[in-house]
C-alpha cells in the first residue's frame, strides 16, 4: 500500500477493463436476486400476464405450506449429512495419500477423476448401479425381497444421493486439504516427534490444527454445494421420489416455477433459500472463521 | 576497452530536490520539506535505517511515488509530474526485479523496445552492454538460470543501456552474500566512473556508503542528520545519530557533566577539561582510546573479544559501557581495572538535548574548539 | 526419520485402496456394461466383465440420439466459458490490482460476491432475464418515468425484447458471470514482486504494454489453469442447460444423457447403450484430465487462496 501513487493512474481503461464482466455480472447475478425478491412480493402470471402487489401473502403461503416445510427440513438434513461425508472421507484419504506410500502417487491421480463426470453423468451410473433388479444389490434382493429398493424406500433412495454427492466432491476437497498438507513444514512433524508424538498422536495435535482453515473452507462451500449442486443428482436418479423423500428445496424450487409455473411461490422459496444460505455463510464466519487463522 | 568506455557514455544531469515533501495522509508524514541539490556526474549514497523514507526519496526521483509537496528538478527540468519513463532515470532494484520470462538479452533491451528503437540496434547496444557488465556468455539464458551475482549484473544492465542520466539504486547488494558484496562493490566503483551518470544509491550497509559514496546523505525519520563526504562524515560527525550510525564498533557516548573546569563522568572521573557547565554528551571511537599505565581514567574490563586482526574490550566506566578496540599485539596487563586516556584532537562533544554536535575535536592548550562546523 | 509407521501406513494404504476403488469402481462398471447387450444385463444384471459390444453400443448412441451434435454444443459451451472466463477475469483483475482507483474494493467485493449465491440457487429468475436481457432496462425506463415520457411524445413506450434462450451465448454468459476467475487472477498478481512492476514502468512501459508484454506471459500458467477449472465446469453444467435450451438440438450432452433415461418405470432400460452414452459424454473431460491434471489440481488449489 506503501507505493499506491505509482499505480497506473489511468481514469477511463481500468473502467474499460472491469466493464465486460461487470455488465454480465449484473445482468445475470444482480438482476436475477433482485427480482428473486422483488417477485415475492408480487403475484406474477405466467408468460407474462401481469403482476400484481400482494405484500407478504407469498410468504404467507409459502411458509404454510407442508411440503415446504418438508422439503427445508431434507435439504437441511441432506446438508449435514452430505457435506460432513464430504469433507470427512476426502480429509481421510488426504491424510493417508500424504504419507509415502506406494498407492499415494496413484490415488493422487485418481482421486480426482470425478471432476470430469457431470453430477447429472454419476447420477445415471448411480441409478443404475443400485438399481434394485439390476444393481449391485440385485443378488442380495433376490435372497432378502425388499431389502434394498431406492425406487420405492425413501431412505434408499437418500442414501443413494448422498453417496453421488460424496463421488463427485471427492477431487476439490482432497485437492485442498492435501495441499494444506503438504504446506505444513516438515520440522513441525520433527519437533513433534523428538517430542515423543506418535505419527497417530500426530495426526490429532499436528495435522488437523494446522489444516483447520482448509478445512473450514471446505465446508463453508460445501454447505452451499451440496443444497445446489444435488439438482443434478435428484433429476437424474430419484427424480425427487419416492413420495417426495428426496425433494430437496432446489428441486422444489424448480419443479414449481418450470413445471407448476408458479414463478412467484418459486421466487419466494429462491428468495428464502438465498437468505438461508448467506446468513449461513456469515454464521461460519461468525463463529468459525475467526478461531482458526494461526500465524505461521 | 577504450571503445567500450565511449559507447556507453550518459550525459550526467544535476539533481535538486526543492521542498519535497511525502504524506500519505495528515497523520503520516514520510518526508517533511526537503532541500538537496547533487551535481552532475556525483555518486550520493542515502543513508539511514529502515523505515526512515530512503527509499522513498528514491521513488519519488524515479516518479515510482508521487511527491507530495515541492519540486523534483533534473537536468534543468521540473519532473515532478512527469511519468517516470519522462525524467531520464534508470533504476536497479532491491531484488533485481527482472522479468522471469524474458532471456538476459530481452530484459536488458525492454526498454529500448518500448522506446522504439529498431532490432538491428537493440541487438548492438545489448552486445555493447552485456561486455561491460560480463554478461556476453549468458544472453540467452532466462534469470532463474543465473547465479545471484549474474542476476544483479542483468540488472546494472538494463539501467544503463538506456545512458540514461540519473542511475538510481534501491539497495542492489543487500540480497548477495559477503564476498560477492564485496566484489560488487569494486565493479559498480568502477562503472560509475566508466559510466559518469549521476548516481543515487540508497543503501543500509555504512560499508558501502563509505566505499563508494562522493557523498553521504544520513537520513533519520525523513530529516536529513548530515550531508557530506564519507571522511567528514566519520572524523566529523554532526549529531550523535550520525556519530553512532558510522564506524564499527560504533562510537562510544559517555553522559557527562561540566563543572566549569572539567567534564566528569557520573562517578566523579574527569574526563577532560571544558570550561562550560551543564550535561553533556561526550563521544569517542573505540580504536581513538589510549590504554596505557600512566591513564587517569578507570574503567572495569566485563569481556575480551578476540577478532584475530584486533581485540575488542568491553568495560565498565561509571556504570556505562565503554568499547576499546585493540591492535593486534597490544599487550595488557590481565588486572581488572584498566588505565585509560582520551586523546583530546578525538573527543567529539553533542548537546545532550538535542544531539548536534558541539565539538569535533578539543585543542590541547585552551578548552576552545579547534574545528566546529555547521552543517545544513 | 527413524521411526515404526507400520500401523500407520498400513492402515492408509487400506484407506487408499478403498477410495480408489470407490472412485474407479462406478467408473468400471460403467466401461464394462457399456460394453455388453441389453440381453446380457437383463439375465446376469451388472456386468462385472468387459464385453464386445462397446462400439455397437457407442454407434446406437451416436445414431439412435442427438448426442453427438449435444456433445458439439457441450464442446463451445465449454470451450467458450473458459475462454470468456479466463480473458473478462484477467481484466478486471488487472483494473482492481495495477490502477489507482478509488472504487476497486468496492468492484471487487461485488464480484466476489457471487461466489456466494450459485446459479443453481438463483435460476428462477435468471431464466426470466434470459428469456428478455432488454427487460432490466425496460424497468428503469419505466421507473424513471422515462417511458410514460417517450409513450407521451411517440405514442408507444419503449419495449425492447431480445430472449438468449435456446442460444449458445445463452447457455453461456450466466456461467461467466462469476468471481472465482477475477479472485484467482487477484491473488496471482498480488503474489508478484512489486518492484517487477516499478521496473517495468521504469522501461517506459504503459498500461497496454505491461499486460501483454509481463503480466500475460507470466500467467499463463494461471490462465491455464483456470481454463481448465472452467471448461470442466461449463461442460458438467446441468441444471442451466437443462432450462436454458429447449430444443434437442440446443441441449449440450449432460442434458443429452440424462434425457436417455427413459421416464416410464415400466421396463429394464437399455442400460448398456445409456453407459455407453455417459461413456462418450465423460470422455473428453476425462481426457483433459488426464492430459492437463497439474493445472487442474493448481488450479482448484489456486482457487481456493
Amino acid at each position: 500500500m506503501s507505493s499506491e501513487s505509482s499505480l497506473f493512474g489511468h481514469c477511463w481503461l481500468p473502467l474499460l477493463l472491469v466493464a465486460p464482466l461487470m455488465l454480465l455480472i449484473v445482468l445475470f447475478f444482480y438482476v436475477p436476486v433482485f427480482q428473486a425478491f422483488y417477485w415475492s412480493f408480487f403475484l406474477e402470471q405466467p408468460f407474462g400476464g401481469g403482476s400484481e402487489f400482494v405484500g407478504l401473502q407469498n410468504f404467507a403461503r409459502v411458509l404454510s405450506d407442508p411440503e415446504f416445510w418438508m422439503a427445508g427440513w431434507r435439504t437441511i438434513v441432506f446438508m449435514l449429512t452430505a457435506s460432513t461425508l464430504a469433507v470427512a472421507v476426502p480429509l481421510m484419504l488426504a491424510i493417508a495419500a500424504d504419507r509415502k506410500i506406494g498407492l499415494s502417487y496413484a490415488a493422487r491421480n485418481i482421486l480426482v477423476w470425478p471432476k470430469g463426470i457431470a453430477g447429472a453423468a454419476i447420477g445415471v451410473v448411480f441409478a443404475f448401479i443400485f438399481n434394485p433388479f439390476v444393481g449391485l444389490m440385485a443378488p442380495l434382493n433376490a435372497l432378502f425381497p425388499g431389502l434394498w429398493n431406492p425406487g420405492m424406500d425413501g431412505t434408499d433412495a437418500f442414501v443413494t444421493l448422498v453417496a453421488a454427492h460424496v463421488w463427485s466432491g471427492i477431487p476439490f476437497n482432497f485437492v485442498i486439504l492435501l495441499a494444506g498438507l503438504r504446506s505444513i513444514p516438515p520440522t513441525m512433524y520433527q519437533a513433534a516427534a523428538m517430542d515423543g508424538a506418535s505419527p497417530w498422536r500426530r495426526i490429532a495435535d499436528v495435522q488437523l490444527p494446522l489444516i483447520m482453515p482448509q478445512l473450514f473452507l471446505t465446508f463453508v462451500l460445501e454447505f452451499t454445494e451440496s443444497i445446489t449442486s444435488v439438482f443434478a443428482l435428484i433429476d437424474t436418479m430419484t427424480g425427487g421420489g419416492p413420495g417426495g423423500s428426496t425433494t430437496l428445496l432446489v428441486y422444489k424450487i424448480y419443479i414449481d416455477g418450470f413445471r407448476g409455473f408458479d414463478l412467484s411461490g418459486a421466487s419466494t422459496q429462491t428468495a428464502i433459500l438465498m437468505v438461508f444460505v448467506l446468513l449461513l455463510a456469515a454464521c461460519q464466519f461468525v463463529f468459525l472463521g475467526r478461531r482458526i487463522n494461526y500465524e505461521r | 576497452m577504450t571503445a567500450i568506455d565511449t559507447a556507453i557514455r550518459a550525459t550526467a544531469a544535476d539533481i535538486e530536490l526543492i521542498g519535497v515533501t511525502k504524506a500519505y495522509d495528515a497523520k503520516t508524514t514520510v518526508i517533511p520539506p526537503i532541500n538537496v541539490a547533487l551535481r552532475p556526474g556525483e555518486f550520493t549514497v542515502v543513508l539511514g535505517p529502515s523505515g526512515c523514507g530512503k527509499s522513498t526519496l528514491l521513488q519519488m526521483i524515479a516518479g515510482l511515488e508521487r511527491v507530495s509537496g515541492g519540486k523534483i528538478v533534473i537536468g534543468g527540468r521540473e519532473v515532478q509530474d512527469l511519468e517516470p519513463k519522462h525524467r531520464g532515470c534508470a533504476m536497479v532494484f532491491q531484488n533485481y526485479a527482472l522479468y522471469p520470462h524474458m532471456t538476459v538479452a530481452e530484459n536488458m533491451a525492454y526498454s529500448l523496445k518500448v522506446a522504439g528503437v529498431s532490432k538491428a540496434d537493440r541487438a548492438q547496444r545489448v552486445g555493447v552492454v552485456a561486455k561491460m557488465v560480463g554478461l556476453a556468455d549468458f544472453l540467452p539464458r532466462k534469470p532463474g538460470q543465473l547465479s545471484g551475482g549474474q542476476r544483479q549484473r542483468v540488472a546494472i544492465g538494463r539501467a544503463i543501456i538506456r545512458e540514461p542520466g540519473v542511475l538510481l539504486f534501491d539497495e542492489p547488494l543487500s540480497n548477495l552474500d559477503a564476498q560477492l558484496r564485496h566484489d560488487m562493490r569494486v565493479e559498480l566503483a568502477d562503472l560509475h566512473r566508466r559510466i559518469g551518470a549521476t548516481s543515487v544509491f540508497v543503501t543500509h550497509d555504512q560499508v558501502e556508503a563509505m566505499t563508494l559514496a562522493d557523498r553521504i546523505l544520513i537520513l533519520n525519520k525523513g530529516l536529513i542528520e548530515q550531508f557530506d563526504t564519507p571522511k567528514a562524515i566519520y572524523h566529523h560527525p554532526a549529531s550523535v545519530f550520525v556519530a553512532k550510525f558510522i564506524g564499527a564498533p560504533p562510537m562510544n557516548i559517555l553522559a557527562v557533566t561540566g563543572d566549569g573546569s572539567a567534564l566528569r563522568l557520573a562517578d566523579g572521573q574527569v574526563v577532560a577539561n571544558y570550561a562550560d557547565k551543564g550535561s553533556f554528551q561526550l563521544g569517542i571511537r573505540p580504536e581513538d582510546i589510549a590504554v596505557n599505565a600512566g591513564g587517569s581514567i578507570k574503567a572495569e574490563i566485563r569481556y575480551r573479544e578476540d577478532l584475530g586482526s584486533h581485540e575488542i574490550l568491553e568495560t565498565n566506566i561509571a556504570d556505562q559501557n565503554l568499547r576499546i578496540t585493540m591492535p593486534f599485539g597490544a599487550e595488557i596487563d590481565t588486572e581488572q581495572t584498566l588505565s585509560l586516556s582520551f586523546p583530546r584532537a578525538r573527543l567529539h562533544l553533542f548537546d545532550s538535548e538535542t544531539g548536534r554536535a558541539i565539538h569535533n575535536a578539543f585543542d590541547d592548550a585552551k578548552t576552545a574548539p579547534t574545528f566546529v562546523k555547521e552543517y545544513q | 526419520m527413524v521411526e515404526n509407521a507400520r500401523s500407520i501406513n498400513i492402515v492408509a494404504s487400506i484407506l487408499l485402496a478403498i477410495g480408489i476403488l470407490y472412485i474407479v469402481g462406478p467408473l468400471y462398471l460403467t466401461l464394462s456394461t457399456a460394453s455388453q447387450s441389453y440381453e446380457y444385463i437383463l439375465t446376469n444384471g451388472l456386468a462385472w466383465v468387459p464385453g464386445t459390444e462397446l462400439f455397437t453400443n457407442m454407434a446406437k448412441v451416436i445414431h439412435d440420439t442427438r448426442i453427438p451434435v449435444q456433445m458439439l454444443n457441450s464442446m463451445i459451451v465449454a470451450f467458450s466459458n473458459a475462454l470468456a472466463t479466463c480473458a473478462l477475469s484477467f481484466l478486471s483483475a488487472y483494473a482492481i490490482v495495477y490502477f489507482r482507483i478509488r472504487w476497486a474494493g468496492v468492484v471487487f467485493a461485488l464480484i466476489l460476491a457471487t461466489i456466494m449465491l450459485p446459479l443453481d440457487i438463483r435460476v428462477i429468475t435468471t431464466y426470466q432475464v434470459a428469456s428478455n436481457i432488454f427487460s432490466p432496462l425496460n424497468a428503469v425506463l419505466d421507473v424513471t418515468g422515462l417511458n410514460a415520457l417517450t409513450a407521451n411524445m411517440f405514442g408507444a413506450p419503449v419495449h425492447l425484447e431480445l430472449s438468449v434462450l435456446n442460444t449458445h451465448f445463452g447457455l453461456v454468459a450466466p456461467l461467466v458471470a462469476h468471481g472465482t476467475g477475477t479472485f484467482l487472477f487477484r491473488q496471482f498478481f498480488l503474489t508478484l514482486p512489486k518492484d517487477l512492476f516499478k521496473a517495468a514502468r521504469m522501461d517506459g512501459a504503459g498500461p497496454i504494454r505491461f499486460l501483454i508484454d509481463i503480466l500475460l506471459p507470466l500467467a499463463r500458467p494461471s490462465v491455464a489453469s483456470l481454463f481448465v477449472l472452467t471448461f470442466l465446469s461449463g461442460w458438467t453444467q446441468y441444471l442451466w442447460p437443462l432450462v436454458g435450451a429447449s430444443t434437442p438440438d440446443m441441449q449440450t450432452a449432460v442434458v443429452g444423457l440424462a434425457r436417455l433415461v427413459p421416464d416410464s418405470d415400466g421396463q429394464v432400460p437399455d442400460f448398456p447403450m445409456i453407459m455407453a452414452g455417459a461413456v462418450l459424454v465423460s470422455l473428453v473431460p476425462l481426457t483433459m484430465i488426464a492430459l492437463l491434471q497439474r493445472f487442474l489440481v493448481q488450479g482448484l488449489v489456486l482457487s481456493e487462496k
